[in-house]
């Protein structure tokens, strides 16, 4: 699977659109989401009814867990797997939806504080991966797309790094599955913490779009917490996706000077081929409700629309994640992935929490 | 919009057809065509 996962994001571009191929994955998808969703208001329901004390457990960790247990516990057919990479393309739908909860004072408002840690987040992140993968001897390119990858924005930006630095194959299959395994483990360690330290949920949302890699992870871990925390979790990673392009190019600018990558041309058409696209949409979309393009209910629908594009990336954060696979990809890269993760969890939160008392979030 | 370009022509990258999708979506709602979408 981890080598699929590698593969597939960089697949998914070049390979023809072939709509009747992604069927029966998405329809998959949506299965799984919905029985998630089913599984929440049917145990809410049921514990209601008997008088029983029972967690309100989120329709997200239900469509998670049983993607889990699809893909680890039963093999799930070839014939699924096109459909269920799209996971990726209903996130970047669903963030694109979320912007039309964000009036544009708060999206200024929490987005400056978001890109300001951002800033220092990616800084000092960058430098302790690089520390660690020197100290244990990963290959300098290996330690350049890890460091890309727990900085800024795991898969998504491994796999723009690795053509802009010529990175092997090997070496952004072994820092994407370290990124994944990681932000599996983060799912389920951040709003353990979060909840026994009663953080609110900005400043749990903060910490999850800082702190975990990928971006459908990142997400989920919000929407886990709570469902505002989950919005703010969205534009704290989208601040982050938004400095792709400039940590890219300055990999691609130092590896050619080595004379291990290729010259970079022109830097402006570079930055922009780098750029999320999805970024400038959840701006525009935020743009839109701030001036009253859309009532209040077709507001309401739009965020329902975009629960739907993330209930279809939940099941597919399930789905994918293989965890035998993932640990075939050996040690030394995880360890490194792993403490390095762990340190930037520590800082991220010292940065929210820091925020928090100047800014009051 | 983001282009790539290969054998086959221009092609718009999965971003793109993301933030078009998500902007159609909107559109629907706003001109009715989709209202009262449930959760």
């Amino acid at each position: 699977m981890a080598t699929s996962i590698a593969v597939s994001p960089v697949a998914s571009e070049k390979a023809p659109l072939n709509v009747l191929r992604i069927v029966p994955g998405i329809l998959l998808l949506a299965v799984v989401g919905y029985a998630g969703k089913f599984l929440e208001k049917f145990l809410n329901t049921y514990a209601k009814t008997h008088h029983w004390t029972f967690p309100n457990i989120e329709y997200v960790l239900w469509a998670i867990v049983i993607g889990l247990v699809i893909s680890n516990f039963l093999t799930v057919p070839k014939i699924f797997q096109p459909g269920i990479d799209t996971y990726e393309f209903w996130l970047k739908v669903g963030i694109v939806l979320l912007g039309s909860r964000f009036v544009l004072a708060d999206m200024l408002k929490l987005g400056g504080i978001s890109l300001a840690l951002v800033v220092v987040e990616i800084s000092l992140s960058l430098l302790l991966m690089h520390a660690l993968g020197r100290a244990f001897k990963l290959t300098p390119k290996l330690t350049s797309l890890l460091a890309v990858g727990s900085s800024i924005c795991g898969v998504s930006a491994i796999i723009a790094a690795k053509g802009a630095i010529d990175a092997d194959d090997e070496d952004s299959t072994f820092a994407i599955a370290a990124i994944l395994a990681l932000g599996a483990l983060a799912l389920f360690t951040f709003p353990l913490i979060g909840h026994s330290l009663h953080l609110n949920d900005t400043v749990f949302g903060l910490w999850s779009g800082l702190g975990v890699d990928n971006t459908a992870e990142a997400t989920a871990t919000g929407a886990l917490y709570s469902d505002a925390a989950g919005k703010v979790a969205v534009l704290a990673k989208t601040a982050r996706n938004a400095m792709i392009g400039f940590v890219v190019l300055a990999y691609a600018i130092y590896w050619a000077k080595r004379g291990q990558a290729s010259t970079v041309g022109n830097k402006a058409a570079f930055l922009w081929n780098k750029f999320p696209k999805f970024v400038l949409g959840f701006l525009i979309m935020s743009l839109l409700v701030s001036f009253h393009a859309f009532n209040k209910d077709q507001v309401t629908s739009l965020a329902n629309l975009s629960r739907w594009a993330f209930l279809l990336t939940f099941a597919g954060v399930g789905l994918r994640t293989n965890f035998r696979q993932m640990s075939k990809q050996g040690l030394r890269p995880f360890v490194v992935g792993a403490l390095g993760e762990v340190l930037i969890a520590a800082l991220t939160f010292g940065l929210v929490v820091g925020a928090n008392r100047i800014w009051g979030l | 919009m983001s282009t790539e370009s290969n054998r086959q022509g221009f092609r718009l990258s999965l971003d793109t057809w993301a933030v078009i999708l998500a902007l159609a979506l909107a559109l629907a709602v706003r001109a009715n065509v989709l209202n009262k979408i449930p959760w």
